[in-house]
Parts: structure tokens; C-alpha cells; sequence
């Protein structure tokens, strides 16, 4: 009875609630298992396409060939040249464990060029070595593609909705909690920082042009952003000597909550994927971390909005007023106790939002703009239908990984509604 | 009413500042030089007529293309730069200038190195042995490439390479001994007199209302949007036709999602959870998450190709019929053509806009006022239509600010699908071209009609729903 009782207790908690709500969704339920096998696949990728065996011996040596390609990647093992543009799959093994895709994305079976068939006669040793889902034009295993793009697609969902959300959840919140007229600083601070900031951006990043084209970029530019760190920092212990200063110490009222939504309004006028298209097209090493910068850059207007408002009802509220009045500073207000309670909707355009990524991302890849031709995603690969008519797995594969991907994301977006706030769907 | 309206103008002007100062800003980011690819190739210049002919050419299409002039109304940048560094045109050699001021500061000696690097290159095609020379050559081609190095080792070996070839014969020494001189003379200069402490002081320059900025932003509003690197038309003639060919598509697929999502949103509201209503609100979701790239691909290959039997659909692409065509071969024509695409152009905002509509009449549909209709013994239709479709309205006008600029963004897709040429085809083929003043039209011109989108939505809704103030934020 008493263990009753407690677990009832338990269960009354938001979380406890929410979770039992969406596991109450059947389809919710299903696409969260969809899910987990897409980011098993992806996590894997490399143990479940390579053309690389698991484990070999040969010359009465042991081999873990896949292990070995980390360490070799991570730089933590020099790479054998005997290895070197090798036949891993014609090689005479003694024993040997293959993964279950003997192909990697880029691996080309000679053999099996210009389009094979999953069910036509293929030219392979045995049905080991079988292309499941056919081969491209050049004679690349679509399956090993497919594995491959599946950790593009989670790849640059997550960091591009990670980018997204801290932009969002700050503006947002800074907006939401502040308004138009509670954050307040001093006269001589604004000054001071609108000047810093130019002479920060002047030193660090103006002055050092040459340094940042020429030297190793990461570092440079973590020296330029510790030059703008260190002015930036001197500007603002002047600003507090100053400001004892009557004149210069006077306030002045910032409206935040203005310039976040005039910027969101900037952002969500310009079709997001002709923005896209014209910024990737100007870079000349195309890559895919630019591409996930890009979608992180445009997509946090939505999560933003959502804090806001959120934020906005929040800051009106008992518990925020009392830790006013306990004399807490706004940011640990902001930071310890309205935030928290503020996240739930973000996880609700979290979902969403990871949707849009990655049709965004298999989008561009689709039209070959800022992915690396050699990189094999969704994309790429049903782009090639357009050109090899007879190849019908090219146009379905893929193409149903990316609707059962965006499903899915959707899916969990509407159970996660559902079970938070139950007011809101229809 | 009328001062929201005016207050909303005189927001959607700063808006459309921002926009464009970054799309000049893209557009200036730009890899290559903009002249070369006005020119074409870059050996037709150099070949044709000699280099005296090459340089004016050069001169003159960048003044025709206003590269002459200052970038921007100020210069945020250190005292060690000139301010009549746009002076110089070759677009190569500024950013070689650029590296050569960030390296050591002084700009007169650097000048100085510049023009007498010309003027040895002058001198140097001056130079008429009457016999093909390798030593000649070889001077030629360090010089060329003196003007895109920046790093002192790589200008010292270059310098000492073409004084060995110049040595070599006694012709070229007496020729171009003296300018050599100069040149020489002048990089060392540079080395030994840096003034690096001018790179630190910060500098802000005025440059003038005549700048490439303001006259790109005041021929854009005139409507004159510069001229197309690819064919050499005005870029407005290439839009304008891609832009007829687009709202076609649009207007179509507007109409198609309207007219269907309509009765569709409304049965399925009123017949609540019955049979229909499930398996439409199931078949939308399907629809809604299908991407449309997808799906217009696979009609692409299977129903317009005869590799699998099914070649239902004319090919790809919008046709060209002869002028004398009827105009039910020309309505034909333009129907077989429009079917895929249209199609695949509606399915996604009908999901959308149906489940909205539903939503909206179901709320609408258990307000007192419906069932006071019921009640006193109106025919349903009636109540249905007259009553409640009506106050279910409001999304529909809202979402027209949604629904416009997302179509626009997938009719990208689909007309790169269906080789048509539309806006969408004509961006992503100018950014396979590296045709920039293309795009970045477009980019302007879609964030404007994405703008007016929502003002119009916006303005719609006011006057729909007297309710609704624009006065003081609650």
C-alpha cells in the first residue's frame, strides 16, 4: 500500500506525466524506436558498411582493420604501408569476419559498374558480397551509401539544431525576460561597449587579416577571439570605475525585446533556402560543416520566438518576483529558475526543426550545392536517378530514408505536444 | 487602420536596408574577378590586340561595371590603407596590394614598387627582338606572376630569376635593365623602411555618396538590376521571363490547394472521427511528410520515361509550340506539361492548409452562435457555410503569408526537377555559372515579395477581423 502510494507520488511529476503521455502514443512510441535504430546506424556507420573486414588474419598475423582505421584517423596509430590502396576484398585470408555491408560508401566494385540491380545477376564472389540495394553508375554499393548517409543526415540535424538552439534559447530568453524596458545599464557601459566592440572586432580580427589567412585558422582565430575577450573585458572594468561618475553613470533602457524580433523578422523574410543556396555557393571548399553552420545560423528564429513567449509568462510569475526580491542577479534568475521551466516547447521545435534540417541537408545534396562531390548522402544518391532512368532503386531507397527520417521527427514533435501540453494540439 | 498600415511601411524599410546590405555584402564576397567573368575567358583579353588593348578593355568594362568607385559609404579600416586603393581595378592585384600593406604598412613604398612594376611591364612589351626569345619568355611570365605574390622569399626569387634571364642577353639588359632597376630598387624599399605601427591605428573613412553600395541599391530600386555575366542581357529580362513562368506554377498550385483543402478541412471537421475524417487526417499526415523532391523525382523516372511502361507524361521542361498553334493544342500542351509539377507543388501545402482548416471549423463548430443556428432550425448547409465556414476564415488568410514564400522555396525544387525555367531553376544554374548578380537579385526580390506577403496577410487580417487593434502592444 505505503509503495503504492509513493510511486503515485512519483508519478505525479511533470516529466513523469509527460513521458507517460507520449509512451501512450502509439505512433510517437514507434517512430522514438525508428529513431534509435537511425542513430544506431549512424553512430556504427563505420561497423556496418565498410569494405574493411572486422577482424582478419593473414600471414598468421591478426588484424582489426576497421578499429585501426580510428586510430589511424585520430592519428594514434601510423598507417601500414602494406594497406595502402589495398584489396580488402580480394585479399587471401586465413580467417576473416566481414562487416555486414562489405562496401564502404566510396569503395567502387569494378565488376558491378553502371548500374546493377538488387535482383539482377550480379558479378560477385558469392552472395556475401551481394548488393543488396544495387549498385550507382560507377558501381558503388547503394546500401553502403545509404549507411553513410544516414550519419550525415543525424550528423548535421544534431549540430545544426545544437547551433540553433543556443542562439535561439539566449536571444529568446534575453528578449522574453527583459522585455522592452527592464534591462538597464549604464551610460558610460553602452558607450564604452559599442566602442569596444569596434576596436575588438579592429584588433582582432582587421589587424590580424593576414595572420588569419596565412597561419593555421583554428588557432589564429582563437587568438583574435582572445584579443576581442581580453579589450572587451578591459572596456567594461572601465565602464564600472567610471560610472561613479554621476553624468556618465546615468541609466539608459535598452529595448532588447525589439531588436531580437526586428532580427527574427530580417531572418524569416529571406526564403531560408535561397539564402542557403546563395551563401554555399560561395564557398570554394565545399564541406559539410559549413552546411550545418548555415541551417544553424538561419533556424533559431522559431526557438527563439517560442522561449520568448514562454519567458514572457514566466517572469510574471511568484517564484520569479521572490528571487527578484531575494536580490539575485537577473542572469542567475534567468539561468537557475526561469529557464528550465521555459525548455519544454524548445524540445517541441527541437523535434521539428531536426525534421527541416535534414530535408534542408538532402536537399542540397540533391542539387550537388556545398557537399563535396565525393561525400555520399540521400541526396547524392537520388539525384543520380535523374540521370540513370533504369536504376528505380536509386529513386526509392533513398528518398524513403528521408521521408521515413522526416516522419519520424515530425511524429515525435506531435507526441511531444500532445503530452506537454495537451490545451494546445487538435 | 490607415496609420497601421503607414506604421508597418515604415518598418518593412529598414528591413529591406538590412537585406540589402547583406546581399551586397555576398555579392562582394564573391570568388573570382567580376570583369573576367564579364569578359569571358581570361586569354581572349590578353591574346587579342596585345597588352596596351587588354589593359583598356579591362579599365573600361570595370568603370562600365562601377568597380571604379568606393565599396561602401565609409571605410572601417587602419591608417596604414590608402583611400584610393578601389583605384586600382585588377581585383588580383588589390588583394596582392592588400597582403603586401598587412605585411609592413607603407603604402607609398608599396605604391611606389606597384607603379614601377607597371611601368617595367610596359617597357617589357615594348620589347620587339624580331626573334622568338626563351630568355624573353621566361622574363614574362615571373613578371605576370610578380603581381600575385606577396610573401618577400617568393618576390626575392622571383625578382632574382628574371635579373638571371636578364643578364642572359645583352639586347634585353640595355632594354629593360633600367626599369628592372627601379622595380628592384623599390621592393627593397618596402623591406627597409615598414611602418607596421600604421596597421594599429584605426581609421574611418567618408567615401562619398557616389559608391558602389548606393548605386547598386538605387539602380535596384529603379528597377535596373545590372547585366548577366552569362548571356550579357540585362538581369532583369532573364527574371522577368523566369519570374512569369514561376507564378504560373505558384498561382496554380495556390488555386489547386485552395480549392481542394477547402471542402476537404470542412468535411472532415463536421463528420468528426468518422471513417472519412480518419483516413483523410492519415493520408495528409503521409502527404504532408513526403518530400517533395522525392516524390517528384520518382514521377520523373517512372511516368515520363518509357523504361518501365508507363510513359504517361511529356518529358520534362515547359514546351515551345509554334506561334500558329491552336489554342486547345496550346492549353494541351501546357496541361500535360503542368500536371507532375503542379502536383507536386500542391500536395504539401494542401496537407497543411486542410489540417488548418479542420482545426479551425472544429473549434468554430461548438460555439453557441452555431448551435443557436442549429437551433432555431436552419438547414445545415447553410449553418455550415454561411455561419461557420465564415468565422473559420482567419487562418486561411493568415497562412497565405505562410503558404506564399514556402512555395516559392519548393517550387526551387520542383523546377529544377522539371527543367523548368523559373526563378528557382534560373538561382541554382546561376550558382553553377557563377553568375552573382543573378542570385543575389533574386535573393533581393524574393525577400521583398515575402515582405509584401506578410504586409498583405497582415493587412487582410485587420480588415477581416475588426477585432483585432494594432494599437500599443497589450
Amino acid at each position: 500500500m505505503r509503495e503504492r502510494l509513493e510511486q503515485s507520488g512519483r508519478d505525479q511529476g511533470f516529466w513523469a506525466r509527460v513521458s507517460r503521455q507520449f509512451r501512450a502514443n502509439r505512433l510517437a512510441r514507434w517512430s522514438l524506436r525508428i529513431l534509435y535504430i537511425l542513430l544506431f546506424v549512424a553512430f556504427f556507420a563505420d561497423f556496418i558498411a565498410n569494405e574493411r573486414p572486422w577482424y582478419c588474419k593473414m600471414d598468421d598475423e591478426t588484424y582489426f582493420p576497421v578499429l585501426w582505421q580510428y586510430g589511424e584517423g585520430l592519428g594514434l596509430i601510423k598507417p601500414d604501408a602494406r594497406f595502402y590502396n589495398f584489396d580488402w576484398r580480394g585479399a587471401d585470408y586465413q580467417a576473416v569476419v566481414f562487416a555486414p555491408i562489405p562496401y564502404s560508401a566510396i569503395s567502387i566494385d569494378d565488376e558491378n559498374m553502371g548500374y546493377n540491380g538488387p535482383f539482377e545477376k550480379q558479378n560477385v564472389p558469392s552472395w556475401r558480397f551481394h548488393h543488396f540495394l544495387g549498385t550507382d553508375e560507377v558501381g558503388r554499393d547503394v546500401a553502403a551509401g545509404m549507411v553513410s548517409g544516414t550519419r550525415t543526415a543525424m550528423l548535421v540535424g544534431v549540430v545544426a539544431m545544437s547551433i540553433a538552439a543556443l542562439i535561439g534559447i539566449f536571444l529568446g530568453a534575453i528578449a522574453g525576460y527583459f522585455g522592452d524596458n527592464r534591462f538597464k545599464i549604464s551610460r558610460i557601459r553602452l558607450i564604452l561597449n559599442v566602442l569596444g566592440l569596434g576596436l575588438a572586432v579592429f584588433y582582432g580580427f582587421s589587424v590580424r587579416a593576414f595572420a588569419l589567412a596565412e597561419g593555421a585558422f583554428i588557432v589564429e582565430v582563437l587568438k583574435s577571439l582572445g584579443i576581442c575577450f581580453v579589450i572587451l573585458i578591459a572596456v567594461n572594468l572601465v565602464a564600472e570605475l567610471l560610472k561613479r561618475i554621476p553624468a556618465l553613470g546615468s541609466k539608459v533602457v535598452i529595448p532588447l525585446d525589439i531588436m531580437v524580433m526586428r532580427l527574427i523578422e530580417v531572418i524569416n523574410s529571406i526564403p531560408g533556402l535561397l539564402l542557403i543556396l546563395s551563401v554555399v555557393g560561395l564557398i570554394s571548399r565545399p564541406s559539410i560543416f559549413y552546411v550545418m553552420v548555415i541551417i544553424g545560423l538561419i533556424g533559431w528564429t522559431t526557438i527563439a520566438r517560442f522561449v520568448r513567449s514562454e519567458l514572457l509568462r514566466i517572469r510574471k510569475m511568484e517564484y520569479v518576483e521572490a528571487a527578484q526580491a531575494l536580490g539575485y542577479s537577473e542572469w542567475r534568475i534567468i539561468l537557475k529558475h526561469a529557464l528550465p521551466n521555459a525548455l519544454t516547447p524548445v524540445l517541441i521545435t527541437l523535434a521539428f526543426g531536426m525534421a527541416g534540417a535534414i530535408l534542408l541537408e538532402a536537399f542540397l545534396s540533391f542539387l550537388g550545392i556545398g557537399l563535396p562531390p565525393e561525400q555520399v548522402t540521400w541526396g547524392s544518391l537520388l539525384n543520380m536517378a535523374r540521370s540513370g532512368f533504369s536504376a528505380w532503386w536509386l529513386a526509392i531507397f533513398p528518398g524513403f530514408a528521408i521521408f521515413i527520417t522526416v516522419t519520424v521527427f515530425n511524429l515525435i514533435g506531435e507526441g511531444l505536444t500532445d503530452a506537454i501540453d495537451p490545451k494546445r494540439s487538435k | 487602420m490607415l496609420k497601421y498600415i503607414f506604421k508597418r511601411l515604415l518598418i518593412f524599410i529598414p528591413t529591406l536596408i538590412v537585406i540589402s546590405f547583406l546581399a551586397f555584402g555576398l555579392s562582394k564576397m564573391t570568388p573570382g574577378d567580376p570583369v573576367y567573368a564579364m569578359l569571358g575567358e581570361t586569354s581572349e583579353i590578353s591574346s587579342a590586340g596585345g597588352y596596351a588593348h587588354s589593359q583598356q578593355v579591362y579599365e573600361e568594362t570595370a568603370e562600365m561595371l562601377g568597380l571604379h568607385k568606393p565599396v561602401f559609404y565609409v571605410t572601417l579600416s587602419s591608417s596604414a590603407f590608402p583611400d584610393t586603393l578601389h583605384r586600382i581595378l585588377q581585383r588580383d592585384h588589390r588583394k596582392n596590394l592588400v597582403k603586401l600593406i598587412q605585411q609592413y604598412g607603407n603604402w607609398p613604398q608599396i605604391d611606389h614598387y606597384y607603379q614601377a612594376l607597371q611601368d617595367f611591364q610596359a617597357s617589357f612589351y615594348e620589347v620587339d627582338l624580331g626573334v622568338p626569345s626563351n630568355e624573353l619568355t621566361k622574363v614574362g611570365v615571373n613578371l605576370r606572376r610578380l603581381f600575385t605574390v606577396y610573401e618577400p622569399k617568393v618576390i626575392q626569387s622571383r625578382l632574382d630569376t628574371i635579373e638571371q634571364n636578364i643578364q642572359q642577353e645583352r639586347v634585353l639588359l640595355a632594354e629593360l635593365g633600367p626599369g628592372f632597376k627601379t622595380v628592384k630598387d623599390a621592393f627593397q624599399d618596402i623591406l627597409r623602411k615598414p611602418t607596421r605601427w600604421k596597421l594599429y591605428l584605426p581609421d574611418i573613412k567618408w567615401n562619398g555618396w557616389d559608391n558602389q553600395y548606393h548605386n547598386w541599391f538605387a539602380g535596384f530600386v529603379r528597377g535596373d538590376f545590372g547585366i548577366s555575366y552569362k548571356d550579357k542581357r540585362p538581369v532583369s529580362d532573364s527574371i522577368w521571363e523566369a519570374l512569369q513562368k514561376t507564378l504560373l506554377l505558384n498561382v496554380l498550385a495556390l488555386f489547386f490547394t485552395y480549392l481542394l483543402s477547402i471542402p476537404l478541412g470542412v468535411f472532415s471537421a463536421i463528420y468528426r472521427d468518422s471513417l472519412f475524417d480518419r483516413t483523410t487526417t492519415l493520408i495528409l499526415f503521409i502527404l504532408y511528410s513526403l518530400p517533395s523532391f522525392w516524390i517528384g523525382t520518382m514521377l520523373v523516372v517512372f511516368l515520363t520515361t518509357p523504361e518501365y511502361g508507363m510513359n504517361w507524361f511529356p518529358s520534362s521542361g515547359l514546351p515551345h509550340l509554334p506561334s500558329d498553334a491552336s489554342f486547345i493544342q496550346r492549353f494541351w500542351a501546357m496541361a500535360t506539361h503542368l500536371t507532375l509539377p503542379v502536383f507536386c507543388l500542391t500536395y504539401g501545402s494542401l496537407a497543411f492548409l486542410s489540417r488548418q482548416i479542420r482545426s479551425s471549423m472544429l473549434n468554430v463548430l461548438q460555439e453557441d452562435f452555431v448551435r443557436t443556428a442549429y437551433a432555431k432550425g436552419l438547414r445545415p448547409q447553410r449553418v455550415i457555410w454561411k455561419h461557420a465556414f465564415r468565422n473559420a476564415l482567419f487562418p486561411l488568410i493568415t497562412l497565405f503569408a505562410t503558404i506564399f514564400p514556402s512555395l516559392l522555396a519548393g517550387s526551387v525544387v520542383i523546377e529544377v526537377i522539371f527543367n523548368i525555367f523559373g526563378m528557382g531553376k534560373l538561382t541554382v544554374d546561376a550558382i553553377f555559372d557563377k553568375n552573382w548578380p543573378i542570385v543575389y537579385t533574386v535573393l533581393m526580390l524574393s525577400a521583398i515579395m515575402t515582405m509584401l506577403g506578410i504586409l498583405v496577410a497582415d493587412l487582410l487580417y485587420a480588415w477581416a477581423d475588426p477585432r483585432v487593434t494594432y494599437g500599443k502592444k497589450r
